[in-house]
């Protein structure tokens, strides 16, 4: 059975003439069915906060000095936070593909005269910006540039 | 004729005189193998009970009328054949709209959405008919013949996640037909549109789930036009604090 | 208590015709109001059905002379030529509003509108918006006549009845479709534009809706239907289902072929000449039926059929041009048109009869105009060009919201009180049917056996003995139909109370339809008779108007308007 919608979905300003049966939300929503990519890709937004969080406890663990940083090094080496940051890659592939997938779409049909590249390329590009700036940073982080 | 099969029909019944809630009725329909669940319903109307009530008229995919749930999906029921479904076969009404009678949803809060976007030419200075025909390239015609093509048919507002949860959201096919005209060589009326598409309801109420472009049954993609009304309305709203007067002229 | 709104202007209909008249009155006058009452939501209209496009003359190569032969020689010279040249003469202006108003018109590559060659027109003139000409000409009416409030929308209203005072209309009486209850619409004038009734026939293009409401509406209440013998066949409908497969197929350069693989139209001598695929509907649909005689058909299980051949034209042109067309044949009728040819038949397509008008859409009736498929302006004489009917619904819609609004504006409101107590009669008359159980026939019966007969008697070919079972058939439906038995009782949203009151319109059509045929004792345009295969012009040049009588139909004859062009043998 599907969920109650709003009473006041997809009713007019002025109300029908007669009495109707209140409208119920698509079908599955939010967890089965065709809803439940989209619901993750939603859900994936609770990971960026906890991040967030976990970021902002080692930049405030900073003011502790070198044993400040230390404690986060060994923080990150528990099972759990390894766990996390793997759910958390997987997160952000999962949102990165599906952020590509849509985006040509988001392209208005031209700006001026010039229109954007096919969806395909539009695709390839957004790809190769993401690979390539994992492999820099991948670089960067490995101690590559210094 | 061709090849026949006994199929069940679980359809949603309510009458708002007689059911306080919407209830099911079953029914047996022997299914010709190139029938579309249009044909199943009237088969049931015509056969087995006169007071199922639906709409329908044109049954080639244009008119928009007999949009339903078919197994839990938005569905034009005209365009979809029986044979790529089940020996069930759930019929209910369009989700996220309230329900009339039967397998009829109120279409009254759509026609105040569509009517909203001021969905029409709007120029500073109206042609003359003397004049002519405005030019425009095929190239221009191109930018928003898709979003032209909507039918109205709702199955986008039935599939969308925001529709049913925010009743003020203008909606897939609204935009998508606001947007068509702003895109629309021979208008004038994008920034006024724009703070339309800013206002109550406003398109950012999108979360791009993509359910209406998925369902659309004339790839009309109004999430293509929803996403891209975001960006120009941004734009626009930019422009507008740069040049006070509205950014256009 | 019938609820009662009062507008100057009342239209019944929000197809391309109805539209346009709501949008001609408004903006002739500030001050007025107009009521669009309408079965479905406008944007549900048949016209969102129609395919192949709408002429004008608008290219430096075409003229006026040409437009209007090409018309009056189409209509087998049954037209009447004044209403011809005003016709020809106002469709430019009309088709470039709808351009000014948004319509997607498709274009050249100087970004001026794209023409088409069509059926019977002497040159490419009919402008096009891809293949889907009716959806986008409805659309942007719909969507255009929105900015205007004093538009007022009645959607799902069903019209029963039309109110008469003192020998002139008054408004009319509808039942609100999701009430259940009547409501009255009072105005000076009332434009009918509801379409034709081709669901009279078995196969047809039309859909559900098109049950000749206001065509019943009208004869009821003693104005004459003209023409209805001429009903169009369009040659190329998918079998089964009907599904209209454009004209501008062949427009566009496609073939019709035997199951020889011949193409019949330009081997065999059909009285088509050099024009082949192009000749008029008539011809070409009566030429498909003696293929089918011949036993050149292809039979499958929805009887006979031919080919219709896109291959050769290629898949860009047809994604580009006809890109409904292939998805039609796709989902209806299992091709692909790119690959392989679409099977077709003819099939009913368009009433060129309809209510009896003038040039300014009036009727014999005080105060009550029609136009588009619903009126007989006698434009379409005795067949039909393809892509004249759109330019016609604008063409004389536009007309009849200008002259119902003159109307409206010189005459009274009338006697309020003795037409609320006609709506009042209408609403017990409607609770009588709604639920009426006692009964022994089926809705879908009587209008199986009426859809046959019409068939039998009034199909490509008819003959006197076929025409007059026909005749008698459908007094015997008539007769049935008192005795139907309906189950739904309810009053919210009744569509089966909807739809015995259309099989009820579609009844009196039919009944109009055989008897005008019956009385046509020769052959022209879309009227051809085995027992009489020539046009007589000495005896028939006339038009056929055919009157309610509680006897049954009456038949009189009104002459046509002759002009600059003489009648003629009509050879392409």
């Amino acid at each position: 059975m599907a969920r109650a919608a709003h009473p006041q979905a997809m009713q007019p300003k002025k109300p029908g003439t007669t009495r109707t049966a209140p409208p119920k939300m698509p079908d599955g929503f939010p967890g089965k069915g065709r809803y439940r990519t989209y619901v993750a890709f939603e859900t994936t937004g609770l990971i960026y906060l906890l991040m967030g969080f976990i970021i902002l406890r080692a930049i405030w663990q900073l003011g502790a000095g070198e044993a400040g940083w230390n404690g986060v090094m060994d923080a990150y080496r528990n099972p759990i936070m390894i766990g996390f940051h793997v759910l958390a890659l997987v997160g952000v592939i999962f949102v990165g593909v599906r952020f590509f997938w849509l985006f040509p779409k988001a392209q208005p049909p031209r700006i001026g005269p010039v229109r954007p590249p096919p969806a395909a390329i539009l695709k390839g590009m957004l790809y190769s910006v993401w690979i390539g700036t994992t492999l820099v940073m991948t670089w960067v982080l490995a101690g590559g540039a210094f | 004729m061709s090849d026949v099969q006994i199929k069940k029909f679980v359809v949603t019944r309510f009458d708002p005189d007689k059911d306080e809630v919407p209830r099911t009725d079953t029914f047996e329909v022997p299914c010709q193998s190139d029938w579309m669940v249009l044909d199943a319903l009237n088969f049931i109307k015509d056969q087995l009970d006169g007071s199922l009530s639906y709409r329908w008229s044109c049954r080639m995919a244009v008119c928009g009328s007999c949009g339903m749930n078919v197994d839990g999906a938005p569905t034009l029921t005209c365009k979809s054949p029986l044979s790529s479904y089940g020996d069930t076969v759930e019929v209910t009404p369009l989700s996220n709209f309230p329900v009339i009678r039967d397998l009829v949803v109120e279409l009254d809060g759509f026609m105040e959405k569509l009517k909203a976007v001021k969905p029409w030419i709007i120029r500073a200075k109206e042609k003359a008919v003397e004049e002519g025909p405005y030019r425009q390239s095929p190239e221009e015609l191109e930018d928003f013949k898709q979003f032209s093509l909507c039918i109205n048919c709702m199955l986008c507002y039935a599939a969308c996640p925001v529709v049913g949860n925010e009743p003020d959201f203008i909606g897939p096919a609204a935009i998508a037909l606001g947007y068509r005209y702003n895109l629309d060589s021979r208008d004038e009326g994008a920034s006024e549109r724009n703070a339309i598409f800013r206002g109550e309801g406003s398109v950012y109420s999108c979360s791009f789930a993509n359910e209406c472009s998925e369902v659309c049954p004339e790839n009309v993609d109004p999430a293509a036009a929803i996403n891209q009304a975001k960006l120009s309305g941004l734009v626009d709203w930019a422009a507008s604090l740069v040049l006070p007067r509205g950014g256009k002229d | 208590m019938v609820e009662t709104h009062r507008h100057d202007v009342v239209i019944v209909g929000g197809g391309a015709a109805g539209l346009r008249a709501a949008i001609a009155a408004v903006e002739a006058d500030p001050n007025i109001t107009v009521a669009l009452v309408s079965k479905v939501y406008p944007m549900r209209s048949h016209t969102v059905s129609a395919e192949g496009g709408a002429a004008a003359v608008t290219r430096e190569d075409d003229s006026f002379e040409m437009h209007g032969y090409d018309t009056v020689k189409g209509s087998d010279f049954l037209g009447d030529q004044d209403v011809i040249e005003y016709f020809v003469e106002q469709a430019p202006k009309e088709l470039t509003l709808l351009e000014h108003w948004g319509c997607p018109w498709s274009r050249n590559e100087d970004g001026s509108v794209a023409t088409r060659a069509f059926g019977g027109m002497s040159i490419k003139r009919t402008w096009y918006a891809a293949d889907k000409v009716g959806f986008h000409m409805l659309h942007a009416l719909f969507q255009h006549s929105m900015r205007f409030d004093r538009i007022v929308r009645y959607d799902e209203q069903f019209v029963t009845r039309l109110l008469i005072d003192d020998g002139q209309v008054r408004g009319v009486v509808a039942l609100d479709i999701r009430q259940g209850t009547m409501r009255a619409f009072l105005g000076r004038s009332v434009i009918l534009c509801t379409g034709g009734g081709g669901k009279i026939f078995p196969f047809t293009t039309n859909g559900n809706i098109k049950t000749g409401d206001g065509m019943a509406l009208a004869y009821r209440a003693g104005v004459a239907l003209k023409d209805m013998e001429f009903v169009q066949y369009h040659p190329t409908g998918l079998p089964g289902t009907g599904i209209l497969i454009t004209e501008a197929t062949r427009g566009e350069g496609a073939y019709l072929k035997n199951k020889d693989g011949e193409r019949f139209l330009v081997t065999r001598d059909y009285g088509v000449g050099s024009k082949a695929e192009l000749g008029p509907r008539d011809l070409i649909s009566r030429a498909m039926v003696q293929e089918f005689e011949a036993g050149r058909g292809f039979s499958g299980s929805y009887g006979e059929y031919l080919h219709l051949d896109l291959t050769h034209l290629g898949e860009e042109k047809i994604n580009q041009r006809l890109p409904m067309v292939r998805e039609l044949a796709k989902v209806y009728g299992g091709v692909d048109p790119v690959y392989e040819p679409i099977p077709v038949r003819p099939v009913v397509h368009y009433m060129m009869g309809g209510v009896d008008t003038d040039i300014d859409t009036a009727t014999q009736l005080p105060g009550l105009y029609a136009a588009g498929e619903t009126a007989c302006v006698s434009l379409n004489g005795a067949n039909r060009l393809g892509s004249n009917s759109l330019t016609e619904c604008l063409v004389f819609g536009a007309r009849s919201g200008e002259q119902a609004l003159q109307f409206s504006k010189g005459a009274d409101d009338g006697n309020e009180r003795a037409v609320r107590a006609q709506a009042e009669e209408e609403q017990a008359r409607i609770d009588q049917l709604r639920g009426k159980v006692k009964g022994g026939e089926k809705l879908a019966r009587l209008r199986v056996d009426m859809n046959k007969t019409l068939e039998s008697g009034c199909g490509v070919y008819r003959q006197e003995d076929s025409m007059q079972q026909t005749v008698r058939d459908i007094a015997q439906i008539k007769g049935r139909f008192a005795d139907l038995a309906l189950e739904d009782k309810s009053k919210v949203f009744n569509t089966e109370l909807v739809s015995a009151l259309e099989l009820h319109n579609m009844l009196e059509i039919a009944e109009v339809v055989a008897n005008s045929a019956a009385s046509r004792k020769e052959s022209r345009g879309a009227h051809t008779r085995r027992d009489a295969p020539t046009r007589d012009d000495q005896n028939c040049l006339y038009h056929t108007l055919c009157f309610f009588d509680p006897a049954g139909p009456r038949i009189e004859k009104k002459d046509v308007t002759l002009g600059t062009w003489v009648p003629e043998e009509r050879k392409y």
